[in-house]
């Protein structure tokens, strides 16, 4: 019982710029925090990767030299791969732990997991806040690694983003140190998010909204913010223990000390494996709602949607030593996880043959979000075809290590979850800037991005075929052609981006006002499309009418 | 629908909400309303036990292993924040919650607010004016008692629906006792 004259009603944002996007707990606002901050961060290790291209374009070494490293290529230049191994190693971490999770679990997950079960904001907005900071706060480490006194008495560490002791624990300087309190960092950051987003899930769902009435999207977040929460703890443990093994002499991974260093690749792939599902499940949720939207149906399957995206994180937990087959396992451990690997196919192919049943007798229009998504259901299936081919183990021997892997991982990270989160950006970026991007420029963005990376990764498969390690600086002459053409896809797939970025400036500037709550179809029917857009600062303070959200057929 | 009548004394054949059977002499109307909450302690159970569970497999292949120590405290510690925030977020709010008392001669709300004093309003039910105002309401169906020279509003934390249902109910109740 308030006195009807004070019912706050109105909410004039009155904000300043620092008070709005510095002290901000609005749940919004941290998911627009959240998607710029991991832009940043993207571009950062974007740039690595485009300038590791470039040395592998031709056979020597051109770029990174003794002498120093340098943006044209040097005829007098004494190979530092160091620098190489810090570019790897940066490449990783920040993809892993600082572009990806922030963008499509902290981004859209913070944005519209609320708005799509009628929630005001998330259950602890105060906690949201530190999380946000907690991942710039880690994000700075993570960059300070990359330039601070490494090992070989250089700059930045090079163990790979899996910091496999004993090179991390033997690591000079106090990089290796920044680099896993960075990861430490992030980690809490994610796990209090996590927590934060499971107890928004369960707790304030609108009334009648029962567990499987809930839209795709927020389970797919929920679902992943399960999986933060209970990988990310055994990743903290495994991270400290290699602290304390570099700085205080106790030897629980250090061979040197009698500490058994498989023993952290099972606790590293026991969080790892989780990790690149926890990547990309919220993009199986965008790219639902795309498809659902752009083929003007509702969605097929909705329960088995829920089911295979459960069971695909069940499996996620149990399938960790595929990545090791190489380190000495029993027959029947290899035996058990090659099998539990291929079972993931299951739920997978329940995913896409829905995604394809949607789109059937559909009326498909091809939008930017819809290219997008079709980018995502093409070549995801192709990545997730080759890791079918890289989980028997027998064929492991062969391949692991090579490019053939690191296509493979390319394949599902950096097109499948990255077409989603362009997805889910077109599609949504009206909805939270209330401005609309061109749709020839997005079109556009699509298509150079689509070849681009394509050329990029797909050769690098008949490089692994040929046997080209991973990992390494340089190449005999054999694999000069593939590397060539994949290094002009890297290219192709950076300008893409910087055309990306224009994009977002200008709409974000000049963009066509959107009027309209709902500016695709009525298919794209859950709760944030009865918002204006931009939406309002305080949404669902009342709880919205069932007729609302309360749409599919399914339900 | 997080709204329960107690009705006393209760008379033969009354059920929470049905008001005609309540006797007019002494009834005594209480109710409670409180927002919504959509997991209930069965789901708690079910949550922290399967999280524990997924938690613990890892703790397996280390046993006996002084790996175990390293894991155990962080295991723990996400265990415990869960179960926390979960208990903390239920338990905020269940602290908002509107009591209405109804008696022949008085109306009395109580709104118990999570971090703010309570709030008290009372009022001779024969003054007091119940108000649906469908549109135009700062909210939809917005519902408000008029008496003791205040404005008040009922129950802002429950959807429309449900507020032209305590609408009606309410106003039955208030009839019958004039």
């Amino acid at each position: 019982m308030a006195d009807a004259a004070t019912h706050d009603h109105g909410h004039e944002d009155t904000r300043g710029f620092f008070t709005r996007w510095f002290m901000s707990t609005n749940h919004k606002d941290i998911g627009i925090l959240y998607l710029f901050t991991s832009g940043i961060v993207g571009f950062i290790a974007v740039a690595f990767s485009v300038y590791m291209r470039m040395e592998l374009m031709e056979p020597g070494v051109q770029y990174m030299c003794m002498e120093g490293a340098s943006l044209t290529a040097q005829t007098d230049c004494t190979p530092n791969g160091h620098i190489w191994n810090v570019l790897v190693t940066a490449h990783g971490i920040l993809m892993m732990f600082f572009v990806l999770i922030p963008a499509l679990f902290g981004g859209f997950g913070n944005y519209f997991m609320p708005l799509q079960i009628g929630a005001p904001d998330m259950a602890f907005p105060r906690l949201n806040n530190l999380s946000y900071w907690l991942f710039v706060a880690g994000s700075a480490l993570a960059v300070a690694s990359v330039l601070s006194p490494g090992g070989n008495g250089q700059l930045g560490s090079g163990v790979g983003w899996v910091l496999y002791p004993p090179l991390s624990t033997t690591e000079g300087g106090y990089s290796m140190d920044l680099a896993i309190f960075a990861v430490h960092v992030s980690g809490a950051s994610s796990i209090l998010g996590a927590i934060n987003i499971i107890t928004t899930f369960l707790n304030m769902r609108a009334p009648g909204m029962t567990l499987f009435k809930v839209p795709l999207f927020a389970w797919s977040v929920f679902i992943t913010a399960w999986m933060i929460l209970l990988a990310l703890p055994v990743l903290a443990g495994a991270i400290t223990m290699l602290l304390t093994d570099r700085n205080f002499g106790t030897a629980f991974f250090d061979p040197a000390g009698g500490g058994d260093p498989i023993l952290y690749q099972h606790i590293l792939w026991f969080f790892g494996h989780p990790e690149v599902y926890i990547i990309i499940i919220p993009g199986f949720g965008i790219i639902s709602h795309v498809i659902a939207t752009f083929s003007r149906k509702p969605i097929f399957g909705y329960l088995p949607m829920v089911w295979a995206m459960i069971a695909i994180a069940v499996l996620g937990f149990i399938v960790w030593a595929h990545h090791m087959y190489t380190v000495g396992m029993s027959l029947t451990q290899q035996t058990y996880f090659m099998l539990a690997t291929m079972v993931i196919a299951v739920p997978t192919g329940i995913k896409i043959f829905s995604w394809i049943a949607t789109m059937w007798k559909g009326s498909v229009s091809f939008e930017t979000p819809m290219l997008w998504a079709f980018g995502f259901l093409f070549l995801f299936t192709v990545g997730g075809v080759t890791g079918i081919v890289l989980s028997q183990a027998p064929i492991d021997r062969i391949y692991h290590d090579t490019y053939y892997v690191v296509a493979h991982f390319h394949y599902v990270m950096s097109l499948g979850a990255v077409f989603a989160l362009f997805a889910g950006i077109y599609y949504w970026m009206g909805k939270m800037s209330g401005r609309q991007y061109p749709e020839w420029a997005g079109k556009l963005h699509f298509w150079a991005m689509f070849i681009g990376a394509n050329i990029t990764f797909f050769p690098q498969h008949f490089l692994g075929r040929q046997g080209m390690p991973r990992r390494y600086i340089d190449y005999p002459e054999a694999y000069a052609l593939w590397n060539y053409v994949s290094s002009i896809g890297a290219f192709i797939s950076f300008a893409s981006f910087l055309f990306f970025i224009g994009i977002v400036f200008y709409t974000l500037k000049f963009g066509a006002r959107i009027t309209e709550k709902n500016y695709w179809n009525e298919h794209a029917d859950t709760l944030e499309w009865t918002l204006t857009s931009p939406p309002p600062e305080h949404t669902f303070e009342q709880l919205p009418k069932r007729e609302d959200w309360d749409k599919q057929a399914a339900h | 629908m997080p709204m329960y009548w107690t009705i006393t004394p209760q008379a033969p054949g009354t059920v929470p909400g049905a008001f005609a059977l309540a006797a007019n002499d002494g009834a005594e109307y209480r109710l409670s309303l409180m927002p919504h909450l959509s997991m209930g302690p069965d789901g708690f159970v079910r949550i922290i036990g399967i999280s524990a569970l997924v938690l613990a497999l890892p703790l397996l292949g280390v046993l006996g292993t002084p790996v175990l120590w390293g894991l155990l405290p962080f295991a723990g510690l996400a265990l415990w924040a869960l179960w926390y925030a979960l208990s903390r977020n239920s338990a905020e709010r269940r602290a908002l919650r509107e009591d209405l008392c109804l008696t022949k001669e008085r109306i009395e709300i109580t709104r118990t607010n999570p971090r703010k004093p309570a709030q008290h309003w009372e009022a001779n039910p024969y003054w007091v004016r119940l108000n649906l105002a469908e549109k135009g309401g700062v909210i939809e169906n917005y519902l408000t008692l008029e008496g003791n020279g205040r404005v008040v509003e009922l129950g802002s934390f429950l959807s429309p629906e449900e507020r032209a249902e305590l609408y009606a109910e309410l106003s039955h109740a208030l009839r019958h006792l004039r």
